[in-house]
C-alpha cells in the first residue's frame, strides 16, 4: 500500500499507530499493572488534592471576607429547595395512596346513602298509603254520618271524639 | 480569505489522483473534528411522567400500543448519560424496545450539582428508585415489573430488587453490571487504599468530576484510548455511516458528568476497595443486601472485550441469586458495543426483546 505513492500522510500515520500500539501495548500494560505505578498515581492524586484544597481555603475565605455567598452557603440554599421538593413529591404519593382508600370509602357512603334513600322511599310510599287510607276512612266516615238519623248522628259523634280524648290522656 | 481558499481549491483540483484524495480525505477529517455540528441524540419521543431532584423518569413512545403486559424501567448509572440506550434512530435499544410494543421507562439521574454530593447510594437505591417503580406501575397499569440496568445502574438495579423481595419484579437484566470486584483489573491496583486518597478527594472536591472518571478509563488502554478513535476516523472518513457513528460515541464519551461525592466514596470504598456486595456485607441504610433474595428472572451480559467492567466482574451473581429462570450471556463486545452499534442493533437488542418476551408471559 505504501509503496503506491510516494507520500500517503494518512497511511503513513495508521502504520505508525499500530507498529506503536503494537509495540508498546504489552510494555504499557506491564506499567500500568505494577503497584510502583499506582503509588506514583498516588502521588500525584495527594499533590492535585492539596493543590485544589489550597486553592478551596483561599477562595471561601476570600468570599467570606468580601461578603459574597461561597459555593457552600450556595448549595445550602439548593438543598433547601431540593428538601422542599421532596417534601411536596412525599405529600402527591400520600395523596396518591390516600385517594384509592377515599374512592373505596365513598363508593361504600354512596351505596349506603342510595340503600337508605329506598329505605326513605318506602316510607314515603307507606305513609301516602296511609295517608290514603286516612282519607278515605274520613270520607266513609262523612259519608255513613250524612246517612244516620240525628239521633245516633250525636251517638256517632260522641264515639268519635272518644277516641281522641283517650289518646290525649 | 474566500478568494485565496478558492484558489488553494483550484489548484487542489489540479493535484493528481492520490495527492488530491489525500487532501480531500484531510479536508473532510478537518470537518469532522472542528466545524460539523454534533448529531442528534435520544430522538425517540417520550414523556416526562415523575422528577425528583434533577431525576427525570421518561416514558417512551406513549401514544404507541404496547403489547406486552409487562412495563421495562431502564435503571441508569451516575457516571455518563442515559442517551445511549437511546443513541440515534436505528442504533438505539429503546427505540427497538418500543417498537416491539414494550412499554419502556427510563431513570434519568440528571447532572449532578455541588449542592448533590451528599448523596449517598442509599439514596438513590431507598428513596428514588422505589418511587419510579411505582410511577411506572401506577402509570402502565401492570401488576408486574422488568426492570434493566446497565453498568453501574445494573449493580444499583441488583442491590434494590435484593433489598425488595415483595415488590412485583418479575424481570431482571444487567448489561455488564459489575457484582464481583475480587479482581477489577488495573483498578484494583489504581484504587487500593495504601495509594489511592478516597477520603481526601471526596472532602476536597465534593463530587468526583467526569474527567477524572474519564483519565482513568482511558488510561486503561492509553494509545488505543487517546488515539484510536482519530486513527479509524482518519481511515475511513470517506464511510460516512462510520463517520455518523464514530461522531455518535465521542459525542457520548465527552459528554459525562461529576459523580456525586458521597457515592462515589461508597462505590470505591465499599465496592472496589472492600468488596462487600458479592460477600453478602454490604448495609444499605442498615439493610443487609443478600443477592439470594433475587428470585426474579435474570439474564446477566457480560462482554468478552470489555475492559472497564471484566467478565470476571459479572458472572458471580448468576450462582448467587435464587432465581429460577436465570441467563448468563456472552456477548464478543466491548462495554459500550454492547447496547450501541452495529453488534447490538442486529444480536443483542432483538436477544434481549426475544428473552423479555418469553420471560414475560
Amino acid at each position: 500500500m505504501t509503496q503506491k505513492t510516494p507520500f500517503e500522510p494518512f497511511t503513513m500515520w495508521k502504520d505508525m499507530y499500530e507498529k506503536t500500539e503494537k509495540a508498546w501495548h504489552d510494555v504499557i500494560q506491564d506499567t500500568l499493572g505494577k503497584e510502583s505505578f499506582s503509588e506514583g498515581l498516588g502521588q500525584i492524586q495527594y499533590s492535585y488534592l492539596q493543590y485544589h484544597e489550597l486553592v478551596n481555603n483561599l477562595t471561601e475565605a476570600y468570599f467570606k471576607q468580601a461578603n459574597i455567598p461561597t459555593r457552600d452557603e450556595i448549595a445550602n440554599v439548593a438543598s433547601l429547595v431540593i428538601n422542599l421538593e421532596g417534601k411536596i413529591d412525599n405529600m402527591d404519593d400520600q395523596l396518591y395512596e390516600n385517594s384509592e382508600t377515599m374512592n373505596k370509602d365513598i363508593n361504600q357512603l354512596k351505596r349506603t346513602v342510595s340503600n337508605l334513600d329506598k329505605k326513605f322511599d318506602k316510607v314515603l310510599e307507606a305513609l301516602a298509603t296511609l295517608e290514603k287510607k286516612i282519607q278515605t276512612g274520613d270520607a266513609m266516615v262523612v259519608t255513613e254520618t250524612a246517612n244516620i238519623q240525628p239521633e245516633a248522628k250525636s251517638a256517632t259523634q260522641s264515639t268519635q271524639v272518644k277516641p281522641a280524648t283517650d289518646t290525649k290522656k | 480569505m474566500n478568494v485565496g481558499t478558492k484558489e488553494l481549491e483550484d489548484w487542489i483540483n489540479h493535484l493528481q489522483g492520490d495527492s488530491k484524495n489525500s487532501f480531500n480525505r484531510f479536508k473532510r477529517l478537518t470537518e469532522v473534528i472542528t466545524t460539523e455540528p454534533e448529531p442528534q441524540v435520544g430522538q425517540t419521543p417520550k414523556e416526562v411522567i415523575w422528577t425528583k431532584n434533577k431525576t427525570k423518569l421518561y416514558r417512551y413512545q406513549p401514544a404507541m400500543k404496547k403489547t406486552n403486559k409487562v412495563p421495562i424501567l431502564m435503571i441508569y448509572a451516575l457516571i455518563n448519560k442515559p442517551y445511549i440506550l437511546d443513541l440515534y434512530p436505528g442504533n438505539s435499544l429503546i427505540e427497538h424496545l418500543t417498537n416491539q410494543g414494550h412499554d419502556v421507562y427510563l431513570l434519568d439521574w440528571g447532572t449532578a450539582g455541588y449542592e448533590d454530593r451528599n448523596m449517598k447510594l442509599d439514596d438513590y437505591i431507598l428513596d428514588y428508585i422505589p418511587r419510579a417503580v411505582k410511577k411506572v406501575l401506577q402509570t402502565s397499569g401492570a401488576k408486574e415489573i422488568s426492570l434493566l440496568g446497565y453498568c453501574m445502574g445494573g449493580t444499583m438495579t441488583a442491590i434494590f430488587t435484593a433489598l425488595h423481595p415483595q415488590l412485583p419484579i418479575r424481570n431482571l437484566i444487567l448489561m455488564t453490571s459489575p457484582i464481583d470486584f475480587e479482581d477489577a483489573g488495573h483498578y484494583s491496583n489504581w484504587l487500593d487504599k495504601r495509594y489511592f486518597h478516597l477520603d481526601k478527594l471526596v472532602d476536597t472536591l465534593g463530587n468526583v468530576p467526569f474527567e477524572m472518571i474519564d483519565y482513568g478509563n482511558k488510561l486503561l488502554s492509553p494509545i488505543s484510548n487517546v488515539y484510536g478513535p482519530y486513527i479509524s476516523l482518519a481511515d475511513r472518513v470517506d464511510n460516512e455511516n462510520f463517520v455518523l457513528n464514530w461522531k455518535l460515541m465521542q459525542k457520548w464519551l465527552n459528554d459525562g458528568i461529576p459523580f456525586p461525592g458521597e457515592s462515589y466514596r461508597q462505590w470505591i470504598g465499599e465496592f472496589y476497595q472492600e468488596n462487600k456486595l458479592i460477600r453478602d456485607e454490604l448495609y444499605i441504610r442498615g439493610h443487609k443486601v443478600e443477592l439470594s433474595n433475587i428470585k426474579a428472572n435474570l439474564l446477566n451480559i457480560s462482554a468478552s472485550r470489555d475492559n472497564i467492567v471484566l467478565p470476571q466482574q459479572i458472572e458471580p451473581l448468576n450462582d448467587k441469586v435464587s432465581s429460577k429462570n436465570k441467563t448468563l450471556h456472552r456477548v464478543d463486545t466491548g462495554h459500550v458495543s454492547v447496547v450501541a452499534g452495529r453488534k447490538a442493533i442486529n444480536e443483542i437488542h432483538p436477544f434481549i426483546e426475544n428473552w423479555l418476551r418469553e420471560a414475560s408471559v
